[in-house]
């Protein structure tokens, strides 16, 4: 690979992407010839619209994690926005202002995170590992698990019909990541968000506050969280107590497979988009493949396991070429 | 001490550091006054909880997470983390489980097998990260899942070992002169061994080093790699030590063990002033943060208030200390800038907002116990007219005192949808009875919060016990022992061994509901056809126990109807929507999908409402709330469950009757207010058999 200038410039700087593209592409080879129907479009159309809120939260992860931050308490606050979601429009305020209200509920729980760790300089793992128990439990003591239901018939969907609502989903998520893509490329905000994931110290002497992108960025997953659960609620005609458990996992892998360093300052939101589509297909694939359910989980971490390795794989052979070294992790 | 020795030589003090700062490095003095303000508020609100009876069963609570945390605490302090402990512990419980039941090994070298084990997935975690270099947090994740995915593969889910010799489980569950519980020895043994390596031994001192900077290190000639994998070969060690004397606490091994510890074990850690980012922590701050952690849950046990509220408050307490933290190391995360002389006056300035912080804290928690508390009696109060609250005293009720029954019920778990409705019941009872009710259960799918529950339960001194069981042979121990300090114990919902109890009120047996399932599914499908099955997670008891009842009734008597597969929905609604898709695409021939969770019955639902089919329906066990509207829209054909609120009721009022010598061995009936008279056979009470919902009389139920 390193040997035209062209090919050395692309696998350096997309090797991740390239491998987790590649196993999805093997993935989605394999279930094709065992399975045709897979590529069935109502498959499809079925995958990405349950797979569009995880996109939205992992582009929010994504972020959080090019910031050199991270943010475990997605989870909690998805199903805090679900049950808000379901609760404001119980009240029959109008969809508009429902789409308005929820992310910005999101966004301030996500606030609060981010001044526990840009105010108060604490650690986010730590922060957010509180922040998770605190609201997943104070929502359990509140509902006692009972679900919302009985939404106005103008929920579900928007009120669109579910054909149109369906493709609705999908096309937010897309534009909510392509959008902050050309943001994160272009804009001189974006381009604050790897200074400071790659050195905050460096980012600072250059004029820029690293304490103030770190909230915003913590603001912003906040918002694409309530999004995402807002998304996700219109699904369906009512909303458990319980929903996005789990999901900052989930969240988390999909950016890693993806690509982006954990350390902060590298990495892509198409990244982002491969490991979503790569881990949001397994568990459907295994069904086509008939695969017993019990590996499932055990499969999910081989697939991070391996996106790590095949990082190192790469390294080593362009390593040389460029003159890169990995850092070693601390 | 490592800590304190660096930071005054780099200040180029002379002296020698304040006491206070030598044995207390790195405020730990916090954590004591957090402790000490938890034991004054249990004290003066919790039943019982100053004995030295419920001192010991506070250590044993503490052990599993406590082995974890030491574990852990080398390796935060090198700067890296293992989330993959919880799931090693699974893993080992599974394999020791597996070689000394199905292989037949002796269970000593089981054991050895499984300790084994941790050291190999302690060492591929190693291998990954000191080697190869891979970020722990990622490395870690992803072993995260598969060795729990590995543990569920091994067991298809549900596999469950038992019978474990006595001999074995007394490392458990037993008692060293009838208090000192064995796993004490253990956890003592574990602090002093991880106390010597870090603060002793010039291994550990080089730990911190490499925490404070791993570069600084690799300089000052230590190898680093080699550090790190030990570190992390231990940790899987401990983790499989750990998951043996959960094995042997709970008297079973499946895939489900320690699910979740690692988070209780990393928030001990760091509540214990451990930072996160490396270089510096303390084994005594461990062991406090532990205590802080285990004596919160056990005090809110005892003085009744529910289980969310420990969340809730270690939460509070994680970000409390942790502010604390940073206000007295404000210069450590930045050591090269404005290191001088100031250092032990500023020392001083932190202080003053130190305590300010701490009193603040301990002050809202405090308010929000009392307050709930004083909620929770002014409730009953109103409901049952004016009655002081229950005496301190505890013990057998004392002649001239009318106090009220305490009647504690628990849930197989709260924030479910089923057992709320189940709450409504037993709380309409305890008004109309004058009982005081707690109701309250675990809040995750952790199998151990049961036990410990009624433990704190036992130790409290209630009157009666009433549990719906989620893993027979684990909580029968403390059912007994519950029996033998003289409360009355009742099971519903689910039965433990039948010694283990007074009566089981059964709302319908696993037998009975499993048929009923599988001749509606005949009813609906005319006798013959396809059908797949939606359950909860795979390794959860009484659903695998249905579906063994539904297999053996296909077979006799409904061959031609085939049951073509079982996905699993970890009890989410979203999860059982994508897998019911998944089943409608892969197997066109499936008429219907049968839910046997509450929420898999709506979710599979939504989903066939969504594909547009009219030829495929969906029945199963929920709550007719969940499914009304998809009844009247003809997706469901039918929901079979019981009366949720009779059976919390009958529930309350069985253990009165129990309580009072009202209800005995050999009666065949009992009164139980609204319900009327209320079938007893042998220690069985009847609630009466699974009523099927549909079309015609769901509007007629509201749970």
């Amino acid at each position: 690979m390193p040997g035209s200038p062209l090919s050395t410039f692309n696998f350096a700087r997309h090797q991740r992407e390239l491998a987790a593209l590649s196993a999805f592409a093997i993935l989605l080879v394999l279930t094709g010839i065992v399975s045709p129907s897979f590529f069935d479009p109502a498959n499809l159309r079925d995958l990405a619209v349950a797979n569009a809120p995880v996109l939205i939260v992992a582009v929010g992860m994504t972020l959080v994690i090019l910031a050199g931050q991270i943010d475990i308490s997605v989870g909690s606050q998805f199903a805090v926005c679900s049950m808000l979601a379901g609760s404001l429009a119980n009240t029959g305020i109008p969809v508009p202002l429902l789409v308005l209200l929820v992310p910005v509920a999101g966004g301030l729980l996500g606030a609060l995170n981010g001044a526990f760790v840009a105010k108060l300089r604490m650690p986010s793992i730590v922060v957010t590992l509180a922040m998770m128990v605190v609201l997943r439990d104070a929502l359990r003591w509140i509902t006692e698990g009972a679900w919302v239901q009985g939404m106005p018939s103008g929920f579900q969907w928007f009120g669109a019909g579910q054909a149109t609502g369906q493709v609705l989903i999908v096309i937010v998520a897309l534009v909510v990541l392509f959008g902050i893509r050309w943001a994160l490329n272009n804009l001189g905000a974006g381009r604050t968000v790897y200074a400071v994931g790659s050195d905050s110290e460096a980012a600072r002497l250059a004029g820029v506050s690293p304490q103030q992108v770190v909230w915003v960025v913590f603001m912003l997953v906040g918002a694409l969280t309530g999004l995402a659960a807002l998304l996700n609620s219109v699904r369906f005609n009512s909303i458990p107590s319980n929903s996005g458990l789990g999901l900052e996992l989930k969240a988390i892998a999909a950016v890693v497979v993806g690509g982006t360093a954990i350390t902060g300052g590298r990495g892509s939101l198409i990244g982002t988009l491969i490991g979503t589509a790569l881990l949001g297909t397994v568990g459907t694939a295994l069904t086509y493949l008939g695969v017993n359910p019990f590996w499932e989980k055990a499969i999910q971490g081989g697939i991070i396991l391996l996106a790590l390795l095949s990082d190192i794989l790469f390294s080593r052979m362009t390593s040389a070429s460029i003159g890169l070294r990995r850092e070693g992790a601390r | 001490m490592n800590q304190v020795v660096s930071k005054y030589s780099i200040a180029g003090l002379q002296s020698a550091p304040p006491l206070l700062a030598r044995i207390f490095p790195n405020q730990e003095w916090a954590l004591i006054i957090v402790l000490l303000v938890e034991c004054a508020i249990f004290s003066a609100l919790g039943t019982n909880f100053l004995t030295a009876g419920n001192g010991f069963e506070i250590v044993r609570l503490s052990v599993e997470i406590g082995l974890l945390a030491l574990a852990l605490t080398p390796v935060i302090i090198t700067g890296g983390i293992d989330l993959s402990v919880g799931s090693m512990m699974g893993l080992s419980a599974v394999v020791l489980g597996g070689l000394w039941h199905d292989a037949g090994w002796p269970l000593p070298f089981a054991v050895l097998a499984a300790l084994l084990l941790g050291l190999t997935g302690g060492g591929l975690n190693a291998l990954l990260i000191a080697r190869l270099k891979l970020p722990p947090l990622i490395v870690t994740l992803g072993t995260f899942s598969l060795y729990r995915g590995l543990a569920e593969g091994l067991t298809r889910g549900l596999e469950t070992y038992r019978g474990f010799p006595s001999e074995f489980l007394f490392l458990g569950q037993g008692y060293i002169g009838g208090i000192i519980p064995p796993q004490l020895f253990v956890l003592v043994l574990a602090i002093i061994g991880v106390w010597w390596l870090l603060h002793r031994s010039i291994h550990g001192r080089s730990l911190y080093a490499v925490g404070y900077s791993s570069e600084g290190a690799i300089f000052a000639g230590i190898p680093v790699g080699r550090r790190l994998t030990w570190v992390y070969v231990m940790s899987g060690f401990v983790a499989s030590a750990a998951a043996v004397i959960y094995v042997a606490h709970l008297g079973q091994a499946k895939s489900d063990a320690g699910t979740g510890y690692e988070l209780m074990a990393i928030t001990a850690v760091v509540l214990g002033g451990t930072s996160i980012y490396g270089g510096r922590g303390t084994v005594l701050g461990t062991v406090l943060g532990l205590f802080a952690v285990v004596i919160l849950q056990n005090g809110l046990r005892l003085s009744g208030q529910p289980a969310e509220l420990a969340g809730i408050l270690t939460g509070g307490l994680l970000l409390t200390t942790i502010i604390i933290d940073r206000y007295a190391h404000r210069r450590a995360a930045n050591p090269l800038s404005k290191v001088t002389q100031s250092i032990v006056d500023e020392e001083f300035e932190v202080k003053n907002s130190q305590v300010a912080i701490l009193s603040a804290v301990i002050l809202t928690a405090a308010l929000i116990v009392a307050g709930s508390n004083w909620a929770l009696i002014r409730s009953l109060q109103l409901n049952a007219g004016s009655l002081p609250a229950r005496s301190a005293s505890g013990t057998a009720a004392s002649p001239d005192e009318k106090s009220k029954l305490v009647i504690a019920v628990m849930p197989k778990a709260k924030g479910d949808p089923y057992f709320a409705s189940c709450r409504q019941g037993a709380e309409e009872a305890a008004t109309e009875l004058g009982v005081e009710l707690l109701w309250d259960g675990p809040t995750d799918l952790d199998p151990a919060k049961q036990n410990e529950l009624v433990e704190a339960w036992i130790t409290r001194g209630v009157d009666a016990i009433a549990v719906s069981v989620s893993n027979k042979e684990g909580i029968s121990t403390v059912l007994r022992k519950a029996r033998e300090k003289g409360i009355k114990v009742l099971t519903w919902d689910a039965d433990a061994e039948k010694d283990a109890r007074d009566f089981l009120v059964n709302q319908a047996t696993p037998q009975g509901i499993g048929y009923t399932l599988t001749d509606e599914a005949a009813r609906i499908l005319s006798g013959s056809g396809e059908f797949a099955i939606i359950t909860g997670s795979l390794s959860a008891d009484n659903q695998n126990e249905w579906i063994r009842h539904i297999r053996a009734r296909l077979a006799e008597k409904h061959p031609k109807l085939k049951l073509v597969g079982i996905q699993p929905s970890d009890d989410d609604r979203d999860r059982a929507f994508t897998e019911a898709q998944n089943i409608m695409k892969t197997k066109p021939n499936v008429k219907l999908i049968m839910g046997i969770s509450a929420p898999a019955v709506p979710g599979a639902a939504e989903a066939v409402k969504q594909s547009g089919r009219k030829d495929v329906k969906v029945m199963g066990l929920s709550l007719p709330n969940l499914c009304k509207s998809y009844v009247h829209d003809g997706v469901i054909e039918s929901v079979i469950l019981w009366n949720t609120i009779d059976l919390g009721y009958l529930v309350v009022h069985a253990s009165k009757a129990v309580k009072e010598g009202a209800l005995k061995q050999g009666m065949t009936e009992m009164i139980a207010g609204r319900k009327g008279r209320v079938v007893v056979q042998n220690d069985e009470i009847i609630l009466g058999a699974p009523f099927i919902f549909n079309k015609r009389n769901i509007d007629g139920f509201n749970f």
